[in-house]
């Protein structure tokens, strides 16, 4: 890999709206080497602004500026462990769940988790939390227990950030997993393939790295695992404890064991690496094996996914070009991303509604691979949808009511004429990194408001607001 | 109008005082002044009585004795609100009370006019205050944009003599004699102004139909109302409500009668009453009532005498409604009432078919229910040995009575049973626990319960919601009772033991009558509060402290209320309604 491609791939140039497909070849000695800023790749708002939409769902100005005075380095030890006392946020949020949880539908426990999403001291475990919810795709459509989705999702949680054996373990014993794959019951008369083709296909190895005779043989392992009442129940006589090949091992396995071989498949940290790279780093381009193979590294025997993710964080690619402004933000992401930064909380009901309208309802993938995602978020009526939603959320009136209001959060910050109420917004929303006639545009045609009054400059702000939400720049994560 | 301040303060005040002299022994009724287009108009002649009950020393009492009062004590903007009394106090050497009333002590008149118009004429007792109030406030409006570095919010200009002000751009307001005019817009007060000049009266004063409907509100009342109906039926919302009934079965139930009078008439006159702590509002329509022989005229009682049953009376109750209403006659006439058949309508006509074994919904089974329709809501005692469930849900139940019991309880109690077997087998599919059948005696009525058992159950203190739920069939004497859970079911065995006893009267010429106890509906809230909390921040997005304060706000209001009230019939050709609060004051 010679140095004028690394060179290549570095700078983040301002007001670059590149949505495509990179195939220049990326040294994989630079590219996870910790970014250092230098005179040639400074650290910069943009930069702040790109690590908190991946590591987090978006910043607000104190933490921009926080951000921009403590550099890359330090900011990504403050994402990754947070000095407040997360455990005891986590309890407390726990509660509110646990008494969503009673009902058989998943409506509140979706409002819960977007507010903890938005008030949470660690984003990260909840952006990871999101992740595994939409790498396992458990949902409620199919599992119709609130209570089962809640005990799953906070399983999610515990491991989000820890090792991808001991959460693959939980998994397969876990309720809402065995509702959501249709093996509620499984004999060994009649073993069910469900659990055991979900586990080999979409959350280790990946489809077509393993055949049918592996799925009967893994489905034989998995009998005598049944869902009874709400709960896991063992009954071993309805286990086939027989010899079974599977993946060209041999012996008297159980589903366990199961785990344990597709664990030790080297296909399955690589898979890993990949889903977790498009969910970091980017959606438009699949990196090659030179590339993955120091991650898989990274994870190591041991899956330590938090050890992954902040090599991904640190990495000079993931401040590179190649990352920045490579994926779509996904609805949850373009939503928290207006109210973290406008600082505000809302009705997460009308919320969590209002993404489902989007195509992102939480606790109900829609498919046992979860939300594609990427370009699928975006489609004529989805960005519609986008633009309504950002509508409701801005008008200070209506289902959101005035929560949200970017005038007294400008006044807040001493940004009290249009112009410059405006050109905070930029900076906040966009990091101000638009193209020029873009922005100039929009600042030019702002009203000279050195006499406008109070109900005036706020439906201004309002409406530059709006229209900086509904700039594809900020439909990039 | 003039963004700057033309005169002085004091020309402002010889102005004022001038005209004063000059206005006030022939000030005329604040309806003159007001345009005869306006939609609604809401006269308070008394506003010292409501003064008297909503601010008066027990009110007073009992609003400050209340922890979210002296929660928001502590809160800097109530401190900010109360010094600002404090200091109008002050000023105008008086205490807040009689500051208010002297100052609408005459009459308080709020119209709504067409073009989003609004005006409130406000008539004072005492001059001189309004006038200081207004100089206070002016200051008040100008320190504080001085103080902001913004420009002098407060525009004044003359028309007709008399000088217009605003404070802020948009409200508009001016002082004659003593009488406040107050409008959201310019255009609102000029016409006020043009009309106080006019010598041909064409005032909303000399609308026949303000004078017809004048008529029906008793000289002793506090307020009255009128709303000209032609205009609010437009409006779309309102438009759609009126035209429920027709795709909406339960909606034509329960609400013909008042759908169909509304829709026929005109104008709609409320008056407003007080004795000692009770608020009494009586409205009418001027509508043709119900043809009691056509479609509509289920809900209509068919003789002198008859109406609704007066409600029963059970522990805890929150909530009662009694309605007459012929069930037969309203089923039979259901391609008139609601001619759209939807889905919905089609599988309860299924399942009834199912549930009565083939018989006709309207001529075997409707057929043999009297036209007296009533159901409870009460709050429920839950028995710790069974457990508690999460979320507290109040039991309700719906009484009929039946004209041939005895022919007919065996099949009721066969399509209970069907019921309770269909619900248990849909459960059964998706691996939920069902419903037991059980056969108590209650006061010697055997009825049938069905419940879930919490049996094996570890944590009892905190079930699903399912255990709010105990569905109950039982037919004393003639009456058919289904209840959500056991516990009321047998109270209102009890209750029917007793108006059995009495013999009760129909309350005649009305058709539905609701009755709700808010000391009693304050406490299912409060059983509740903690639940109400969570909803309220996820629905709302406040804090848990916010959304304290707001189930706090709403418990004290519905603690205020001891009793409410509301009736609807007929009586002398109008259609009425009649809505009595009693508060809850020490």
């Amino acid at each position: 890999m010679s140095t004028e491609n690394l060179k290549e791939s570095e700078p983040v140039e301002p007001g670059s709206l590149t949505f495509a497909a990179v195939t220049r070849p990326i040294d994989p000695a630079w590219a996870w080497v910790p970014y250092q800023p230098d005179a040639q790749h400074p650290w910069s708002l943009a930069q702040a602004g790109h690590l908190y939409r991946r590591a987090a769902f978006g910043a607000n100005w104190d933490q921009l500026q926080q951000a921009l005075a403590d550099g890359p380095q330090k900011t990504i030890d403050r994402l990754l462990k947070p000095q407040a006392d997360v455990p005891a946020f986590n309890r407390a949020e726990d509660q509110f769940d646990d008494s969503a949880a009673g009902s058989d539908s998943a409506d509140s426990l979706r409002a819960w988790w977007l507010r903890r999403m938005i008030h949470t001291p660690h984003p990260l475990l909840e952006k990871m939390t999101l992740f595994w919810h939409n790498y396992f795709a458990v949902s409620n459509d199919r599992v119709k227990n609130g209570k089962l989705m809640q005990q799953h999702v906070a399983l999610l949680r515990e491991h989000a950030l820890g090792s991808f054996r001991p959460l693959l373990k939980a998994i397969v014993h876990d309720p809402a997993v065995l509702l959501s794959a249709g093996n509620a019951s499984s004999r060994k008369a009649n073993p069910n393939d469900g659990l055991p083709r979900i586990l080999l296909e979409e959350y280790t190895l990946g489809s077509k790295q393993c055949d049918e005779k592996d799925i009967a043989e893994a489905a034989r392992a998995f009998t005598g695992q049944f869902v009874l009442r709400g709960a896991l129940q063992s009954i071993p006589r309805e286990h086939d404890d027989g010899r079974k090949l599977i993946l060209g091992q041999e012996g008297n396995f159980t589903g366990d064991d199961v785990v344990q071989i597709a664990l030790d498949h080297p296909k399955t940290p690589r898979r890993l690496v990949r889903k977790l790279y498009e969910w970091f780093l980017s959606e438009t381009e699949s990196p090659c094996e030179a590339l993955v193979e120091p991650l898989v590294a990274s994870l190591g025997p041991s899956y330590d996914v938090m050890k992954l993710v902040e090599t991904i964080l640190r990495s000079n690619l993931f401040f590179s070009s190649i990352a920045y402004r490579q994926r779509i933000k996904s609805p949850v992401e373009f939503a928290l991303g207006m109210i973290h930064a406008l600082e505000a909380m809302v009705s997460t009901t009308q919320l969590a509604q209002d993404l489902s309208g989007l195509g992102q309802n939480l606790y109900h993938p829609p498919t046992i691979k979860g939300w594609t995602g990427g370009r699928h978020w975006i489609n004529t009526a989805s960005l519609a949808g986008r633009n309504n939603l950002a509508v409701a959320l801005l008008q200070g009136s209506g289902a959101y009511g005035g929560s949200i209001n970017p005038q007294r959060l400008s006044l807040n910050h001493q940004r009290s004429t249009v112009q410059s109420a405006t050109q905070f917004m930029l900076d906040l929303f966009i990091q101000n990194d638009l193209p020029t006639t873009v922005r100039d545009g929009l600042l030019d045609g702002l009203p000279d408001t050195s006499s406008t009054v109070k109900t005036d400059f706020d439906a201004i702000v309002r409406q530059s607001a709006l229209s900086i939400v509904t700039l594809a720049e900020y439909h990039l994560a | 109008m003039s963004r700057t301040v033309r005169f002085s303060l004091g020309l402002w005040f010889s102005l004022l005082v001038g005209q004063a002299v000059a206005q006030a022994p022939a000030i005329p009724p604040a309806t003159s002044w007001i345009p005869q287009d306006a939609v609604i108009c809401l006269e308070i002649s008394h506003p010292k009585a409501l003064l008297d009950i909503l601010a008066g020393d027990k009110m007073t009492a009992k609003v400050t004795s209340l922890p979210l009062y002296q929660k928001l004590t502590a809160n800097p903007g109530f401190l900010g609100v109360t010094n600002l009394i404090r200091f109008l106090e002050t000023s105008l050497d008086t205490d807040w009370r009689t500051g208010l009333g002297k100052l609408t002590g005459g009459g308080i008149t709020f119209a709504v006019c067409p073009k989003d118009t609004v005006l409130l004429i406000v008539d004072a007792e005492d001059q001189r205050m309004l006038e200081r109030t207004h100089d206070f406030l002016r200051t008040m409006v100008q320190s504080d944009a001085q103080g902001k570095g913004l420009p002098d919010p407060v525009a004044s200009a003359e028309y007709l003599g008399v000088t217009g002000w605003s404070f802020n751009g948009k409200e508009s307001h001016a002082i004659v004699g003593n009488r406040f005019i107050l409008s959201n817009n310019p255009e609102g007060l000029k016409g006020v102004l043009d009309l106080r000049n006019q010598t041909a009266d064409q005032s909303f004063a000399t609308v026949p139909d303000y004078a017809a409907a004048k008529k029906t509100i008793e000289q002793n009342s506090i307020a009255s109302a009128f709303v000209n109906l032609g205009p609010i039926k437009g409006i779309p919302g309102i438009e759609k409500a009126l035209s429920q009934g027709k795709s909406n079965p339960l909606a034509a139930l329960f609400f013909s009668g008042m759908i169909e009078a509304i829709r026929n008439s005109q104008w709609l006159a409320a008056g407003l009453y007080i004795q000692d702590q009770t608020l009494d509002l009586r409205a009418a329509v001027n509508g043709k009532p119900v043809d009691p022989d056509g479609p509509a005229g289920f809900a209509m009682p068919q003789q002198s005498g008859e109406g609704a049953l007066p409600n029963l009376v059970v522990p805890r109750q929150i909530a009662a409604m009694s309605f007459y209403r012929d069930l037969h006659r309203f089923y039979a006439a259901k391609d008139d009432l609601f001619p759209e058949r939807t889905s919905s309508l089609i599988f309860f006509e299924n399942m009834m078919g199912i549930f009565f074994s083939g018989r006709d919904l309207t001529d075997e089974v409707l057929v043999e229910a009297r036209p007296h329709m009533r159901f409870v809501v009460a709050e429920q005692e839950y028995d710790p040995a069974i457990g508690t469930p999460q979320i507290r849900i109040p039991a309700f139940a719906m009484i009929l009575q039946l004209r041939d019991q005895e022919q007919f309880d065996e099949i009721v109690e066969e399509a209970w049973q069907k019921a309770v077997g269909l619900i248990n087998f849909t459960r059964g599919q998706q691996a939920m626990p069902g419903l037991i059948i059980d056969r108590p005696i209650h006061n010697g009525a055997k009825f049938t319960v069905a419940y879930f058992s919490t049996a094996g159950l570890k944590d009892k203190t905190n079930l699903h919601n399912r255990f709010n739920f105990c569905p109950s069939l039982a037919m004393p004497g003639d009456y058919l009772i289904l209840s959500s859970s056991d516990g009321l079911a047998r109270n209102l065995i009890d209750a029917q033991k007793q108006e059995a006893a009495q013999s009760v009267k129909p309350l005649a010429g009305k058709h539905s009558l609701v009755e709700l106890d808010g000391i009693q509906l304050s406490s299912i809230l409060q059983s509740n509060y903690d639940n109400l909390v969570r909803k309220n921040m996820i629905d709302k997005g406040n804090t848990q402290l916010d959304a304290e304060a707001s189930i706090d706000l709403f418990v004290t209001l519905t603690k205020l209320v001891k009793h409410l009230g509301l009736s609807m019939g007929t009586q002398d050709r109008l259609t009425e309604a009649q809505l009595k609060v009693e508060l809850n004051l020490p």
